[in-house]
């Protein structure tokens, strides 16, 4: 088999690879990295020395891993995984991301494609309106540094609180939509003058809000799927992407300039720079824990009042209430985070970039509706392609830090897949296939082309197969909005 | 040879990459701005009614170019503006390091006429070098987007 790598790579099944520590000097720990053999031959060099270099990393637990939708990142690759001892090891912005909880989130309604496809370009126009997206787009909600400091210490529940959402809402939210010890004085003002009129907003690059459709053959656990209020018959979803937008890249920004320091005082040294990074238990490591959780609640507010702006915009399309069209919150998850989390090694702070959290059935942390089916998991495909409905499972406990894929990965680069078409071309052919799409950006749109992605079915598969994660469903497009 | 800048089309596949050059560093400083410039919008397709004047100072060149590269992404979203045109004058100072005033102009995002690009989260170290070779400033800069 040849890969874009001459290290060693060891085959322990055929969708688990392993990098032994004598590949690279300073390894701590094996790299782990979960692929079929088609995949990770794919796979770009990134892969095979990021995933190498984090191994190398001060108090890493068992393994440094990679998920199949991995490619190169800065520091940590995307679909990295990596848990690290709460008393020696580190934290590491690289390891979250620019932008902090990143994150993925569906809705669901009682809508069928028959009831949407007569008035599809009416919603998408009302959703493009409502929900503002691309490069200095500003929110509907007004903030001031207070009303901020609101949104970075309750997330999600800050909204619920001023009437974005339902109360409900949140048991459907990793964490309830807030995490605990978020610190607003951790933040710099130039976060916060980022952030302060940004929330309810899409962003741009692969972040995009979909209404999707969900046939019956396309459901592949009709059970779970029931439960988590997925009914197939061409059911129609809302899948949200987003994250914390300008403010959580700050946050990422400012603390790795902290880390860059902070590292030779600790005699830290890292492979690559952007693995920048201090003991979770110093005060710097503390701080950027605090500005990292205020970032993380940022982004499930943004999600949440986005999720009001849709429900408002359904109502007024189809003329009733949102309760009344059955627009329950599926579930919301991030795929940017660093969170502490007990297994068997202890307490770990465990790194997630571009990988999502996918607990098993049984956690305590899942709402009880969920906790027999395991951890909804939420994965965004290409916008021509579609997207997956997941479950967590015990082997992800066991096996990966109860972590799985994200999404579907790059393969091509933004500057190439502009070359390759005409964003107005692409716009018409996916008209032609029945997927409506409205983008601030042409541009943009090209870059977002699904030929420049991994095909998403190929990577649910190794994680289905692999069993860390479950297939649900499958949701396929029919309006897109980007920015 | 002037200044000039290229977008990279097999570096950094999820985000933007690119190589900016100049005579001096003061013209590598302006390519630099200008491929940041492009990757938010066409300058040509916005106006100039807002101005920033921004200094700083550095001891190293490229932390120099890294903060102020950042400082346009920065007012890209605390002003929610794109940009028309940037002024820079690099000066070495006395202590060995250098001060840059930069002047940056372009307007509030409205969409109307202006041809909006990538929502730039971040300037990234990933990559980033700014190296004089035979006489020639280059820089390599990976944009998160």
């Amino acid at each position: 088999m040849r890969l874009h790598t001459e290290m060693r790579v060891n085959r322990i099944t055929d969708e688990v690879w392993e990098i032994p520590i004598t590949e690279k000097s300073g390894m701590l720990v094996p790299a782990r990295i979960y692929a079929t053999p088609t995949i990770l031959q794919s796979m770009d060099v990134g892969v095979f020395e990021q995933v190498t270099n984090v191994a190398c990393l001060p108090g890493i637990a068992r393994y440094a891993l990679c998920m199949p939708d991995g490619h190169w990142g800065y520091g940590f690759p995307i679909g990295g995984v990596a848990a690290f001892d709460v008393r020696s090891g580190v934290i590491s912005p690289g390891g979250v991301g620019y932008d902090v909880n990143c994150g993925m989130r569906l809705i669901r309604t009682d809508l069928t494609l028959e009831d949407v496809q007569p008035t599809l370009e009416r919603l998408m126009t009302e959703l493009f309106r409502r929900v503002p997206a691309g490069v200095g787009a500003a929110g509907f909600v007004r903030l001031n540094r207070e009303s901020l400091d609101g949104v970075m210490t309750k997330g999600a529940r800050w909204c619920i609180e001023e009437g974005y959402g339902w109360h409900r809402d949140l048991a459907h939210i990793e964490e309830g939509g807030c995490i605990a010890g978020a610190d607003p004085s951790k933040v710099s003002d130039q976060a916060v003058r980022r952030g302060i009129n940004q929330l309810g907003t899409l962003g741009s690059g692969n972040h995009y809000l979909e209404v999707q459709v969900v046939s019956n053959d396309r459901v592949f656990d009709h059970d779970t799927a029931a439960t988590l209020g997925i009914t197939g018959h061409d059911q129609v979803v809302i899948m949200v992407h987003c994250g914390s937008r300008g403010f959580g890249h700050q946050v990422a920004s400012d603390y790795l300039k902290v880390f860059e320091k902070a590292m030779r005082r600790y005699g830290i040294s890292v492979k690559d720079q952007q693995l920048a990074c201090a003991p979770f238990a110093s005060v710097e490591g503390q701080d950027y824990f605090s500005a990292m959780n205020c970032a993380a609640n940022t982004a499930f507010a943004n999600r949440q009042v986005i999720t009001h702006q849709i429900r408002e915009a359904f109502a007024h399309v189809f003329g009733t209430s949102a309760e009344e069209l059955g627009m329950e919150l599926v579930y919301d998850v991030a795929h940017n985070i660093a969170k502490v989390e007990r297994y068997a090694e202890g307490d770990l702070l465990v790194h997630r970039k571009g990988s999502t959290r996918a607990f098993g059935p049984g956690s305590p942390d899942l709402p009880p509706d969920f906790r027999k089916i395991g951890q909804p998991v939420i994965c965004g495909g290409s916008m021509e392609t579609g997207s997956y409905l997941l479950v967590g499972t015990d082997r992800a406990m066991n096996e990966t830090f109860g972590s799985t894929m994200h999404g579907s990965g790059r393969t091509m680069s933004r500057a190439q897949a502009k070359k390759s078409i005409r964003g107005e071309q692409l716009q018409q052919e996916m008209k032609r296939r029945g997927i409506l799409v409205k983008a601030v950006s042409m541009s943009g749109l090209a870059e977002e082309a699904g030929f420049a992605y991994k095909n998403i079915s190929e990577v649910v598969e190794a994680v289905d197969r692999a069993g860390i994660t479950k297939k649900v469903a499958e949701l396929r497009p029919i309006g897109n909005i980007k920015g | 040879m002037s200044s000039s800048f290229h977008f990279l089309d097999d570096v950094a596949t999820a985000d933007l990459a690119f190589d900016a050059s100049g005579d001096s560093l003061q013209e590598v400083f302006q390519a630099a701005t200008c491929a940041v410039m492009e990757a938010l919008a066409d300058p040509i397709t916005v106006g100039s009614s807002w101005r920033q004047t921004i200094e700083r100072t550095d001891e190293d060149p490229a932390e120099l170019l890294f903060d102020w590269l950042s400082d346009l992404v920065y007012w890209k979203d605390a002003a929610g503006v794109v940009f028309n045109r940037s002024e820079l004058t690099l000066r070495r100072q006395e202590n060995d390091g250098w001060a840059l005033t930069g002047v940056l102009y372009g307007e509030p995002v409205s969409g109307v006429g202006q041809t909006l690009r990538d929502d730039v989260k971040g300037v990234t170290k990933h990559l980033y070098r700014l190296r004089q070779a035979q006489g020639r400033w280059t820089v390599r800069v990976v944009l998160d987007v």
